[in-house]
């Protein structure tokens, strides 16, 4: 992965990210050992003190324990909460956007809900 | 723990202030750069830290001693910089022989392959180097010296682009092997942004702003949109910079301390919220006005 310096995510939460994919496509698994903070210094190129804000990051929303002087290592429910999370975040902005939509062609609620149910039938048929 | 502590510190060359009270501690095993403007009195502080100077007034501690003639802080730090004083008599490997002398941690590995790498030769004098080489001469004996405190003040002057890069990754992975606190001046701060843990930003001789470079990338916030529909929600006290793009559209630098009622509303509005790289931020801060350059062409206004 290539870290986008531009983006207004910063670097430590882009190596989350990063490692939170390793572990949603399998690269690692439940009670794997996941890269030390020195590791991921060497990887991307970032202070170590960067690299280790990203696997804080990691620690406290429970996706990795720690097991002291030996590393971090994936959670056994690591994957589901990281779906979890990426689905409210996704479902977030998808929805801020068709809020913004709805105000602006003063659409009401029953009609939107409305055009939902529509839709669900389309895919069910 | 600061390695490097310095409080009320003021530098004199005879009437010309290059230090001003300067209050300011340098964390332990970290890289800190110190960043300024030309003339703004990082080469003036490094000296005084490296126990080159002495400071006119004030108290300045290395290693808990006055570093000036302290034989403590000159066999545990070195000062690396474009015109390092070396005799004039000695080849780059007879220089490279006395070094390992002098520093009882002196990496030889490490200089031997760096010196290699940089294909630096070794039976010509360190002035007979190019410009660019001899800064990477420089700088690969302030690595492989492996002091407690290695203090680079410029130390990229004259390198190429690609030398640059891999000066920066030697001296991460460096780090990463053998943790040590490193203090770097550098106006190239893009290039440093991933490098360096803590910075300290000084303008005329005074401390400006010290953060972790975490921090100082959520610092500050562009907005770019509408000049009207900006200055509706924005105080004119918290902008940091501000220019005008066309006759109606302005970028707009402020504090990041905006709620995210005031972010969302901006962004519904129409304004982009773009994050301010703190290469920009400090430049903007640094500004005498809060326009730049363009203040000086703008002739009407004043």
């Amino acid at each position: 992965m290539i870290l986008n310096h531009d983006s207004m995510k910063p670097i430590y939460v882009q190596i989350a990210e990063w490692l939170e994919t390793e572990i949603i496509n399998g690269n690692l698994s439940v009670d794997d050992k996941i890269y030390s903070q020195y590791q991921l210094a060497d990887l991307f190129n970032i202070n170590p003190a960067t690299a280790a804000k990203g696997l804080t990051q990691l620690l406290e929303n429970d996706i990795v324990y720690k097991k002291r002087g030996l590393g971090m290592f994936v959670k056994e429910n690591a994957r589901a909460i990281i779906l979890q999370k990426r689905k409210n975040e996704m479902m977030e902005v998808m929805i801020e956007d068709l809020v913004k939509e709805v105000n602006y062609l003063d659409v009401s609620n029953e009609e939107l809900f409305r055009m939902i149910e529509a839709i669900r039938k389309k895919g069910e048929s | 723990m600061g390695v490097v502590t310095c409080y009320n510190v003021t530098k004199m060359y005879r009437r010309h202030r290059a230090i001003n009270q300067l209050s300011v501690n340098f964390k332990e095993q970290t890289i800190t750069g110190l960043i300024g403007r030309n003339g703004a009195g990082k080469t003036s502080l490094l000296k005084m830290i490296a126990g080159l100077t002495r400071p006119t007034s004030g108290d300045l501690e290395v290693f808990g001693e006055h570093p000036f003639n302290s034989l403590k802080v000159s066999a545990n730090s070195i000062f690396v910089d474009d015109q390092m004083v070396l005799p004039p008599d000695l080849t780059v490997s007879k220089v490279l022989r006395e070094c390992q002398n002098f520093y009882p941690n002196w990496d030889k590995v490490l200089a031997d392959r760096l010196i290699n790498y940089f294909s630096i030769s070794l039976d010509v004098y360190p002035d007979q180097l190019s410009k660019g080489k001899r800064s990477t001469f420089h700088a690969i004996i302030g690595m492989a010296s492996r002091v407690p405190l290695t203090i680079f003040d410029e130390p990229t002057t004259g390198m190429d682009y690609s030398v640059r890069q891999d000066f920066y990754r030697a001296l991460l992975k460096d780090y990463l092997e053998h943790p040590r606190t490193v203090i770097l001046s550098s106006h190239l701060l893009n290039e440093l942004e991933d490098l360096l843990e803590e910075i300290i930003l000084i303008n005329d001789g005074g401390l400006k702003l010290h953060e972790s470079m975490a921090d100082l990338k959520e610092y500050a916030i562009g907005l770019i949109g509408q000049s009207s529909v900006i200055w509706e929600q924005i105080n004119e006290e918290q902008v940091i910079y501000r220019k005008n793009m066309g006759s109606e559209q302005s970028y707009i630098v402020v504090k990041n301390d905006l709620s995210s009622e005031l972010k969302t509303s901006l962004h519904r509005s129409g304004v982009q919220l773009k994050p301010v790289s703190p290469a920009d931020l400090c430049v903007y801060i640094t500004n005498q006005s809060k326009g730049g350059i363009d203040d000086v062409f703008d002739r009407d206004e004043s």
